[in-house]
């Protein structure tokens, strides 16, 4: 847009020639007022209603507040806590183990497919199979978790199965297990996941040359082969997308548990979402949650940060 | 190709997010109250001047906030509009989980609604000076003789103990806990109902038990446990302690013999196998709808559920009160209500207090009673039969022994119902003993009362 009003044989800025300074300065502000112009309708509603609320809740953090009656600052008082509380611990814990559900599952399930779709030639049918895969993705969250609640009930579509394949001695009460209840929650975030993880790993795969498989094979590489040394590296944008997502879903879970366990049995699922819940809207304890907001929003952004930096750098 | 001779610099973007920044906090320090949170103390607290009259010559219109989604609430409303035409309703109804979250900064809002259905948590409002004291018209109306269980409702000044210091409003229908049975498996197992104690109901479900049945039908995927751990604590303890406890007052305790001898009969159920097995992965919605489709004998749950419960058994439902733990003892048992109180920033209080009243009438009864919920005059509500006449029987009973007590989860801390539900379902898949169940119950209460 600027550059239409930009003569393309502006001439190379050396210092000491072209025009002078002062004009050149007045001429670069304009062009930059001009492109926050641009910026601006987007800028502002994301400051109004993204920016400032985070800040708020960093201010908030500050004080001991119910919620209603006037607030008492406590200054990092609450972020002692929150280092220290036993319950946050267990929650960090259980986020990390969804971590795995969430990213490394459905990221080596989406390379997998990938990799098989991306041998074959022909590509009929890559449209539907990506539209299949994606549907978790268009289903609300709510939605899935409830169907999922289901799924895992006593007399439940899992449990049926099980029974009809006679291991019916396996069959449990999934949800209300101390045991299982954290790994079925997370198998349902890998459901969720994976359609997306495929999808974005297909349309990468569509970018791969097919001659270079077709090299590679003509070296002699078999299957194996091909998918660490073409794949997988030829992927690393793909796949630096999908962890990051992942990772921020895994940590900022909430939705999928609150629906399906509530944190529960006693606390063998408890995330810090719930637990920022739970604090802010129950206990009267505004302040509190949220410091643990702000503890998590820092942890997500530093390990977003972390994957980008590392798949940035050359294989 | 493009050629960007201008590309917004880092700089730039950032100190243009700064200035936008700037400006909205500006905004926000404009009305710094937004900003800085927390209520403005109004000294408006206590009506003073309580006259029951209410005008009938001009147009009043009050904003009622309710999370009702029964039909008693619009059904009260509308009776007593034919009662004072001049009288008109806003009301704003929110969905229950939306209506926890946002009622407290809708009431310290200046468009606070007049009426307000009372919400455990909403006792935060007292210390603010958000809501009404209505005593001076309890007074004049002579609501203690008309409304059971109002000492839920009533609070200290800084709103963390019930049951002492001031009214905050009535209840327009409550609800209490009973035992559901099945009639058809009763009699097949040869059982008499209703049994005289609570040992005699054990002895129930071990018969129950031996010929194959669920005995108890429960589900404590979201705590439902705490349908029968509130109603043994009721059974068991003194009304005084599970009163004091409930309420929040100073040195309650919960961890005394009688509170073990609850918390032990509960354990006792689940390693016997009375209740519903791996109860922990059932709801309890999905437990009210498998007693009603005729799986198990009993059910400890609420009146709430008798609608569902009628249509699935039919003329096989019956419900009978929770037995005391000697024979011959009064009827006791845990309930709560949906209470209505009033802002004291309502320019209409009179005629706010008019509606209070008129829910303890004939016509309300009427209302309440169709809706589900057992009004206020038990005497007045109109007869019913099958599973329906069983409750009504029961409430009746309830209403005579004054033995409606406080859900333990609803009344004494605001964390208490999540700390319920995670020890209940520690309790119930054996990993605390009664002991530490009930003692990590008083830690909660400690941390918050002292």
């Amino acid at each position: 847009m600027t550059t239409t009003t930009t003569p393309r044989a502006t001439p190379p800025v050396h210092k000491g020639t072209g025009p002078p300074a002062g004009a050149r300065t007045a001429t670069r502000r304009r062009r930059r007022a001009v492109a926050l112009l641009y910026v601006l309708p987007a800028l502002l509603p994301y400051t109004l209603f993204a920016v400032l609320p985070a800040l708020h809740t960093a201010y908030l953090s500050l004080f001991d507040w119910d919620g209603v009656t006037l607030p008492t600052f406590v200054g990092f008082d609450n972020y002692r806590r929150v280092a220290t509380d036993p319950q946050l611990r267990a929650a960090a814990w259980h986020a990390g183990a969804l971590i795995v559900f969430f990213s490394v599952l459905p990221i080596s399930l989406g390379l997998v497919s990938a990799a098989l779709v991306a041998r074959r030639s022909g590509r009929r049918g890559t449209s539907l199979i990506r539209t299949l895969l994606f549907l978790p993705q268009v289903i609300p969250l709510v939605a899935v978790a409830i169907i999922w609640r289901w799924v895992y009930a006593e007399d439940g579509t899992l449990n049926q199965a099980l029974r009809a394949i006679g291991l019916g001695h396996l069959t449990d009460s999934w949800l209300g297990s101390f045991t299982w209840s954290l790994p079925a929650v997370g198998l349902i975030g890998t459901w969720v996941v994976a359609g997306l993880c495929m999808v974005l790993f297909l349309s990468g795969t569509q970018r791969i040359d097919q001659e270079i498989y077709e090299a590679a094979r003509m070296d002699g590489a078999g299957p194996v082969r091909e998918f660490w040394s073409v794949t997988v590296p030829l992927l690393r944008p793909e796949i630096a997308v999908a962890l990051s997502i992942t990772v921020i879903a895994a940590l900022s879970s909430f939705d999928l548990i609150y629906i399906t366990t509530g944190g529960g049995p006693g606390n063998s699922t408890v995330v810090p979402g719930i637990l920022i819940y739970r604090l802010a809207f129950g206990g009267g304890a505004v302040g509190l949650a949220s410091a643990l907001a702000v503890v998590l929003t820092a942890v997500i952004a530093v390990a977003v940060v972390v994957i980008n930096r590392l798949s940035r750098e050359a294989p | 190709m493009t050629h960007i001779s201008t590309p917004l610099s880092r700089r730039a973007f950032l100190a243009a997010t700064g200035l936008a920044a700037a400006g909205g906090s500006a905004l926000l320090a404009g009305c710094s109250d937004t900003l800085t949170p927390g209520a403005k103390s109004s000294d408006a607290g206590s009506a003073s001047p309580a006259s029951t009259a209410v005008p009938t010559d001009k147009k009043i219109t009050l904003v009622v906030a309710d999370a009702d989604d029964t039909t008693m609430t619009p059904g009260l409303l509308a009776a007593f509009r034919e009662k004072y035409p001049n009288i008109t309703f806003k009301r704003q109804y929110t969905g229950w989980d939306d209506y926890l979250k946002s009622i407290n900064t809708t009431m310290s809002a200046d468009s606070a609604p007049d009426i307000a259905q009372f919400v455990s948590g909403m006792n935060n409002l007292v210390k603010g000076r958000l809501l009404l004291d209505v005593g001076a018209y309890g007074k004049a109306y002579g609501w203690t003789g008309k409304f059971p269980g109002l000492d839920q409702i009533t609070f200290s000044a800084d709103g963390k103990t019930a049951g002492t210091g001031a009214l905050y409003g009535v209840p327009g229908g409550l609800s209490f806990e009973g035992v559901y049975y099945n009639k058809a498996k009763v009699k097949k197992l040869g059982l008499t109902v209703p049994p005289a104690t609570v040992a005699e109901l054990e002895e129930m479900f071990a018969k129950a038990k031996a010929a194959g049945e669920t005995a108890l039908v429960e589900g404590n995927l979201d705590g439902g446990l705490n349908h029968p751990f509130n109603v043994l604590l009721s059974v068991y303890l003194k009304p005084e302690d599970r009163e004091a406890w409930a309420f929040g007052h100073k040195g309650a305790k919960i961890t005394g013999p009688e509170a073990v001898k609850a918390a032990t009969t509960l354990k006792r159920w689940v390693d016997k196998g009375y209740v519903t097995p791996k109860v922990n992965g059932t709801s309890d919605n999905d437990a009210t709808a498998a007693f009603a489709e005729g799986k198990g004998v009993f059910r400890i749950s609420g009146n709430w559920a008798a609608a569902a419960v009628a249509k699935g058994l039919g003329d096989n439902a019956g419900l009978f009160n929770m037995p005391p733990s000697a024979r011959g003892g009064s009827v006791r048992t845990t309930g709560a209500g949906v209470y209505y109180c009033v802002s004291s920033k309502s320019k209409n209080p009179a005629a706010a207090a008019a509606f209070l009243d008129f829910c303890a009438t004939k016509q309300a009864s009427a209302v309440t009673a169709k809706a589900g919920f057992m009004a206020p005059d038990a005497s007045s509500m109109p007869q019913q039969s099958g599973l329906l006449g069983d409750v009504l029987t029961s409430w009746q009973g309830i209403v005579k022994d004054s033995g409606l007590q406080p859900f333990v989860q609803n009344a004494s801390t605001p964390t208490m119902p999540d700390t319920v539900t995670t020890q209940l379902q520690l309790l119930a898949g054996g990993k605390v003993t009664p002991e530490k169940f009930l003692a990590a119950l008083q830690a909660d209460f400690d941390q918050f009362h002292s």
